[in-house]
């Protein structure tokens, strides 16, 4: 055997509960962040991912206490991104009950802080969010929660991004995020075949297939599902089942 | 004297604590206690060395009690070392800047890095090995390996890509794995938790 394919859930998390909503607005609560996380644990998660989009430092602050409490009861890696701008609030997430940290907008404006976590805490706890859309033909970066354009070119990011000290590409298709068209294969594959380090696919998982073909087209170590989930269209189970028929190696949960 | 069992994790000054203390406790006779002074750390029944930060930075905060702690180790205290603390067990590595501060120096060897393309190694991957206290498979999280001089003490193997490196190892009452059990789900904490049931006996 060798090292598995993951499938990774994200939680979207806003005061200290997990919220649904389409593009930050409409958002309901479906449930508590520990809750949900050690469900998705034993229905076979390979990782969980808490997108922080809390707008105040008061829901911020909530967030820690939420990580120590899913710490303590979650036994599969837990990352935790949004707001996370200084190598001291990557120390903070991480104290607090994180196994990785995945920075965004921050890195853009001071790509230092890259380095910087890389050398405190290890390149394999540091998580870069790359959020991409086509424009013209190329992938562009954009940055706080895909609102805004930056210059940078994704692919090339990605680049500089790993040869600061991130040790893992968690790769967001803006076009697709939400969409349920499948995951943006041909942007997928472009920044994975540039990096030498593990890139997730995500944004516009719709079904086990688009998983599968994120995997072996677009050559992503792992696939980051959300909505199809939560809104039960289908399961953890289920998608692994599909991928291990697809002879994909995965982990089968205890 | 305390009639409990004295768990301590030796406490980098970064990163995840809570998972593996969780999973380290496993019930009223055990007391697991965090301690960032490495000498004060040996007054214990069993040591943990965790699995977070730079190989650099962690020999460092070890530094002013590396002696008495191999000596502790190599004179039995049961010690649970997983991944980064694994590394820390041998002499040196190639992470961070050359002529950094050594290793502890239980087992003969050195750190070196992965052979593979896609470094660090993150996942999910097969544990090989006939010891049935070890979990099939555990999550890696891992740019450096440890290669042992001497492959005697090395109880599993697991390969990334192409290159093949101990996964486990075991000196004295000392066990070392590059896999993090507190984040390997059930089979990962039974591991955790037989250490702990062994210290107990």
């Amino acid at each position: 055997m060798t090292l598995t394919r993951r499938l990774i859930v994200c939680l979207d998390v806003k005061g200290g509960r997990v919220v649904k909503g389409t593009r930050f607005v409409d958002l309901r609560d479906v449930g508590d962040p520990v809750e949900l996380a050690a469900r998705y644990e034993a229905e076979g998660a390979d990782e969980i991912v808490f997108l922080d989009i809390s707008a105040t430092s008061e829901e911020r602050g909530t967030l820690l206490d939420v990580a120590q409490r899913t710490a303590e009861r979650l036994f599969i890696p837990l990352t935790i991104g949004g707001g996370v701008r200084t190598a001291d609030d990557v120390a903070r997430v991480l104290r607090a009950g994180a196994d990785k940290v995945a920075i965004n907008s921050a890195a853009v404006l001071r790509p230092e802080v890259l380095s910087d976590a890389a050398a405190m805490f290890g390149a394999q706890c540091v998580v870069s969010s790359i959020d991409a859309k086509l424009i013209e033909g190329s992938w562009r970066v954009f940055t706080h929660g895909g609102k805004t354009a930056t210059d940078l070119d994704a692919i090339a990011w990605a680049r500089e991004c790993v040869s600061r000290g991130a040790g893992e590409i968690l790769l967001t298709s803006v076009d697709r995020d939400g969409s349920r068209d499948g995951y943006d294969i041909d942007l997928t594959r472009a920044v994975s075949d540039a990096v030498d380090v593990p890139v997730i696919a995500s944004g516009g998982a719709g079904s086990a297939a688009d998983v599968i073909v994120a995997i072996r087209s677009g050559n992503a170590d792992a696939a980051l599902v959300a909505g199809i989930l939560h809104d039960r269209v289908t399961t953890v189970a289920e998608i692994k089942a599909h991928m291990r028929e697809a002879l994909l190696p995965v982990r089968n949960a205890a | 004297m305390s009639a409990k069992t004295i768990v301590t994790i030796f406490d980098y000054g970064a990163g995840n604590m809570h998972s593996l203390a969780k999973a380290l406790d496993v019930g009223d006779n055990v007391e697991i206690r965090l301690q960032r002074d490495p000498l004060a750390a040996l007054a214990t029944d069993a040591l943990v060395l965790p699995g977070v930060g730079a190989f650099g930075n962690a020999a460092a905060r070890l530094a002013s009690g590396a002696g008495p702690m191999r000596d502790a180790i190599l004179a039995g205290l049961p010690t649970l070392c997983i991944c980064l603390g694994m590394q820390l067990l041998f002499e040196e590595s190639e992470e961070g800047p050359g002529g950094g501060p050594a290793g502890l120096g239980v087992i003969p060897g050195r750190v070196r890095r992965l052979r593979a393309r896609r470094i660090p190694q993150i996942g999910w991957n097969e544990v090989d090995s006939f010891d049935e206290a070890l979990p099939e498979v555990a999550y890696f999280a891992n740019s450096y390996v440890c290669e042992p001089d001497n492959e005697d003490c090395v109880v599993a193997y697991t390969t990334h890509e192409r290159d093949r490196f101990a996964s486990a190892v075991t000196i004295a009452n000392a066990v070392g794995v590059q896999f993090h059990p507190e984040k390997s789900s059930s089979a990962g904490v039974r591991f955790v938790r037989d250490f702990v049931h062994g210290v107990i006996r």
